[in-house]
């Protein structure tokens, strides 16, 4: 039963050898000149300013972390799309609770002010 | 009388008491009376059970030689039943538990005086738990109240206790501990086998006493038993414990250490140890024997040695309760009536010593043996006393522990005479270093100038009891041998 | 148009998370609304829940009830958890207001939290099926992250927060993996059929898939009730997280663990029994040590009941180990003894401690027992019942337990756990030395005793006392509670 799933660890250790033999072989055989101007970041052509260790602002990550937990929310409420009038009253209710539920996830969130930008 | 549950009345009794001290918590003046009231009351039940015995012996109790009994379900679930029994033995030791703590409390009626309620109320439950220890049938009840006993002495000699007196008593508690919790596991598994056995779990003593046990199986389960009891007695070498905690322990402390304590070690090995694995402590008496001479001896050499005052009585409690040892290891009836004698002989007598050094030691805050000399001139009926009393600790006769020692090596004498023989040789160590003491702090030259006062009335009347009850103890051992006689035929197995 | 058949679904079980799911997402909403100054009210609003969750829950004894097509369940052993549970909610919320106002924390989310973290501990303790109990293991498990990580003023609280939730994570991972191969070995997550294919498998222990993946889960399970070597983050996070939380994640969780692995282990795999017990053997051994000879040498208190929690753990698995009826039942008694004695300890240690948890050593204790004698005779009282002294519940709760093992034949394992207790009480004995022997250094000037402190200590105390005199009261719950299982 596990024979079947040889191919896929084939297909891995292609990938992996793969990405490893690339890098094993460009770092023996590429030649190695080393400038300042090739060592440094890019930065679309442009000349790099500041340090490369900037802080980021938590607000970025809390700005994902509120779209992953709608979105999620969408994702689940797309099969009771479709099955609508084959669930009735009973998917009404049950999505209902589902949604007032994250709904007073969103009144908190919106209260606490992590929907202000600044 | 004897509707009343007297037993349970005994052990709750100081309990009880320690409610009442609540109102006077911080008051010390009206604490110790009451206190002491409860402590008198307790004694004057025992003296009423003392003078009844006779009577109660000829009721039939549902077990032979037994003059009282309790019982009532506990825990059903484990088959622990609330058992209580007093016969001859028990009886003894309640006498013993009931006036040692009428001592210990008059002894530090002046010495205790900061937090002096919290001191009292320990005093109290330790009083319950050693009642406890004495008339427990069940053997997870006496191993509750084995354990009991040990968190109020333990708070006794760490707060008001001088010297070393954290090390001493975390050393005492730590090593008690470490003994009963293996007999623990002992308990249980006799309890377990019992059950397998018979089918009924139970932990009352005298279901235990009929299961048959494999001869290593009994070694192990007797050897856990015997490690908690000689921890206790002590028995050489795991009497470490004993110098620190008498040393630094106050007063009271020590009265109750060296009246009772030690003896509740040498009565559970009685009660419980023999009777429960008899194969066993026969194979070990050779063991019993050598520990208990080696200890007689070691003792005696040590103590000869000492300089402080209490170190050197507790190395002779040490000797003394070596010769309980031989006597309980010979296993013969006059022996172990030597024993059990010996066991309320040295409960008074030591305590006695132990009151004589604490009055010293309040008069001239120093327990050091060369700052005395030539008391005698000076301080002449605390001098009188303390040469009783120490002609008492040597086993002059005509006072108590002659008697025990006399019965204890007749009774060896019989059953393994090279013991005796030798136990004899630490009788005479006994008096080497008994006289030493007396001659240094009483009769010598005096060393340095101290300001002592004679006995105060409370002191003097208190010794004069302790004395006179010696002296009767001596004499006329006759009331106390007859009371025990019946439970020691009983256990020796003699017809 | 064809309606599609909905299962009959009987809500009885979730009952209780159900209620206090929705008290929480109340507690929640309130605390938005309100200023700052009035979150009190939210502690003795979840306080009033809890009990009533607790009546809930109790009228749910005596029956046997499945849902959910078998993967959630109501019967006594569930019952009997879910109590301790509560039991430890309920005195952990009744210590957090003073100390939250003392930290200066927003503590307004703590109470929502603690209870979800309670129902993600139901759910575990009710599940019967892998994926239930993996599910309420991670809503417990990701409301605690928070919970230890609670103080944001405090760097320690961080890295206790964070070091939580890595290695949470990481032992999740083993939790769910064996869960997997344990799928692929039976095909079939249901504890009731995994028992059932187990138990037709002719060499169940000759099956590596099955074998492997009792052992993830038994590792991941190891982490969860902080058993050695699994317990290393145990110190960190409970020396870093909020005092009134580590009283909480020290009783609670652990329970919830036991809970879970005693419904696997027991339920769905006797027949391993042998090699799993001969790995708890090891473990419970190794985490008894462990806990007790670190413990002997720290300083600081909090640190030292982290690692005395750890030891405790090491009783309770010698029970697992033992595995017989009076090995599991005494394991419920102790967690709930446990649960009392534990959490008022750190209640006084909330007392005696200072702003910035700067007075958190032992010698910070020196003469407490002086200044406060009623909170230092409690103090004793928990201390002496950690250590296992009678007439205390911690004497009885390992009387039975060893009484297990012994039951069972494992004498070498009970002598470890006897000797292991006698080495636990010094460092007990230490806190106690200092509270009555030694003179106070510092005023306890600071010290206000609310009253639900007082309430909290009062019940601890008796929790800790009254299972100890009157064991029946309790043991004949905990041996109804496991007489399915």
């Amino acid at each position: 039963m596990l024979g079947a799933y040889l191919p896929i660890l084939l297909l891995v250790i292609v990938a992996i050898g793969f990405g490893l033999v690339s890098l094993v072989m460009s770092s023996l055989i590429g030649p190695k000149k080393f400038s300042v101007l090739k060592m440094s970041p890019y930065e679309s052509g442009c000349e790099p300013v500041g340090t490369g260790q900037e802080r980021f602002s938590i607000k970025f990550y809390l700005i994902a972390m509120l779209f992953i937990l709608f979105d999620i929310e969408a994702v689940f409420l797309y099969p009771w799309a479709i099955l609508y009038k084959k669930l009735g009253m009973f998917g009404l209710i049950e999505m209902g609770i589902f949604i007032v539920i994250l709904f007073v996830g969103y009144i908190y969130v919106w209260k606490k002010g992590a929907l202000e930008w600044e | 009388m004897t509707d009343l549950p007297l037993l349970s009345v005994l052990i709750f009794l100081p309990l009880a008491g320690c409610l009442l001290l609540l109102p006077v918590w911080n008051c010390r003046v009206s604490a110790r009376p009451i206190a002491l009231g409860v402590a008198l009351i307790e004694l004057a039940l025992a003296a009423w059970l003392y003078a009844s015995w006779r009577g109660l012996s000829t009721i039939p109790a549902q077990l032979p030689g037994y003059l009282l009994q309790e019982d009532a379900a506990w825990i059903p679930a484990f088959g622990i039943r609330y058992t209580l029994g007093l016969d001859g033995i028990s009886l003894l030791m309640v006498m013993l538990t009931a006036f040692t703590f009428c001592v210990a409390l008059t002894v530090s009626w002046n010495s205790i005086t900061e937090k002096t309620g919290l001191f009292l109320t320990l005093m109290l439950v330790m009083e319950s738990g050693i009642m406890g220890v004495f008339l427990a049938l069940d053997l997870a009840l006496f191993y509750l109240f084995w354990e009991v006993m040990l968190i109020p002495m333990f708070f006794l000699i760490g707060v008001w206790g001088h010297g070393r007196r954290i090390y001493s008593t975390i050393k005492f508690f730590l090593f008690t501990m470490f003994g009963s919790l293996l007999m623990l596991l002992a308990i249980v598994a006799l309890h377990l086998t019992h059950a397998q056995q018979t089918g009924v779990a139970t932990f009352g003593l005298h279901e235990l006493l009929g299961t048959q046990i494999a001869p290593e199986t009994q070694l192990w389960l007797f050897g856990a038993f015997f490690l908690a009891f000689a921890i206790k007695f002590p028995l050489f070498p795991l009497h470490t414990w004993l110098p620190d905690a008498h040393t630094d322990a106050p007063t009271a402390g020590s009265v109750i250490l060296a009246g009772l304590l030690l003896k509740t070690g040498s009565y559970g090995l009685i009660r419980f140890g023999y009777p429960l694995f008899p194969q066993a402590a026969q194979t070990l008496t050779p063991l019993l024997y050598a520990l208990a001479v080696i200890g007689i001896i070691y003792a005696s050499l040590v103590a000869f040695a000492q300089e402080d005052m209490k170190r050197l009585i507790a190395y002779s409690s040490i000797g003394h309760m070596g010769f309980v040892a031989i006597g309980i290891a010979a296993w013969q009836p006059v022996a172990l009536s030597g024993s059990i004698i010996q066991m309320a002989n040295h409960g008074v007598t030591t305590g006695a010593l132990f009151c004589l050094v604490g009055m010293l030691d309040e008069r001239a805050h120093t327990r050091d043996i060369r700052a005395f000399g030539g008391l005698w001139g000076k301080i002449p009926r605390y001098s009188f006393f303390f040469l009783f009393f120490s002609l008492a600790s040597l086993g002059l006769p005509g006072l108590n522990n002659f008697v025990g020692e006399f019965l204890v090596l007749v009774g060896t004498m019989k059953k393994a005479p090279l013991v005796a023989a030798l136990a004899f040789v630490g009788i005479v160590l006994t008096l080497v270093y008994t006289v030493r003491l007396v001659q240094e702090v009483l009769f010598q030259e005096e060393r340095q100038p101290l300001p002592l006062a004679d006995l105060s009335l409370r002191e003097f009347s208190l010794l004069v009891v302790l004395a006179l009850l010696d002296l009767w103890m001596g004499v006329h051992p006759a009331p106390l041998l007859d009371m025990i006689h019946l439970p020691v035929q009983l256990l020796t197995g003699t017809p | 148009m064809d309606m599609i058949t909905i299962p009959a679904v009987n809500f009885t079980p979730i009952l209780p998370e159900i209620f206090l799911s929705v008290l929480a997402m109340v507690l929640l909403l309130i605390n938005v609304f309100i200023p700052g100054d009035r979150k009190a009210y939210l502690g003795y609003l979840s306080f009033v829940g809890i009990v009533a969750a607790g009546v809930l829950v109790a009228a749910g004894w005596g029956g046997h009830i499945e849902s959910f097509s078998g993967s959630v369940v109501l019967d006594n052993f569930a019952t009997f958890f879910k109590m301790i549970f509560l039991v430890s909610a309920g005195l952990a919320v009744l210590i957090s207001d003073q100390y939250m106002e003392r930290e200066g924390c927003n503590h307004g989310e703590l109470y929502p939290l603690i209870l979800f973290t309670v129902v993600g501990m139901m759910l575990m303790a009710s599940g019967t099926d892998l994926m239930t109990i993996f599910l309420g293991l991670e809503v417990m498990s990701v409301a605690l992250y928070v919970l230890a990580g609670f103080n944001r003023k405090n760097p320690k609280s961080n890295e206790a927060g964070l070091k939580y939730f890595l290695l949470g994570c990481f032992s999740t991972g083993f939790l769910l993996y064996g869960m997997a191969l344990t799928y692929g070995a039976t095909g079939t997550t249901r504890i009731a059929k995994i028992a059932a294919v187990v138990g037709q498998m002719s060499l169940p222990s000759a099956n590596i898939m099955l074998v492997a993946g009792m052992l993830l889960m038994l590792t991941g399970f190891a982490f969860k009730i902080a058993a050695a070597p699994f317990h290393m983050w145990t110190p960190d996070v409970y020396e870093g997280a909020p005092t009134p939380m580590t009283a909480f994640m020290s009783a609670g969780p652990k329970a919830a663990g036991f809970a879970a692995a005693l419904r696997i282990f027991l339920v769905a795999l006797p027949t391993l029994q042998v090699e799993w017990s001969q790995v708890l053997w090891v473990l419970a051994v190794l985490t008894m040590t462990v806990g007790n000879i670190t413990a002997l040498r720290q300083d600081n208190i909090k640190r030292m009941l982290a690692y005395s929690s750890i030891a405790h753990a090491g009783y309770a698995l010698v029970g697992f180990t033992a595995g017989n009826g009076t090995g599991t039942a005494g394991i419920l008694f102790y967690m709930l003894s446990y649960a009392f004695m534990n959490i008022g300890a750190f209640a006084i240690i909330i007392l005696v401690g200072k702003k910035g948890e700067s007075n958190g050593n032992v010698q910070d204790f020196a003469g407490f027992g002086v200044k406060h004698p009623v909170l230092a005779v409690a103090m004793s009282i928990f201390l002496f019942s950690l250590a296992g002294m009678p007439p205390t519940a911690g004497f009885i709760g390992k009387f039975y337990l060893f009484s297990g093992a012994i039951q069972q034949g494992y004498i070498w394992l009970a002598i470890i756990g006897v000797l292991n207790s006698a080495a636990s009480v010094y460092y007990y004995l230490r806190v106690m030395v200092f509270m009555y022997m030694k003179d106070p250094t510092e005023e306890f000037d600071w010290m206000q005793v609310t009253a639900p402190m007082a309430l909290c200590v009062a019940i601890s105390v008796i929790g800790s006392l009254i299972p100890g005199i009157i064991p029946s009261l309790i043991l004949q719950f905990a041996q109804q509670a496991i007489k399915l299982i």
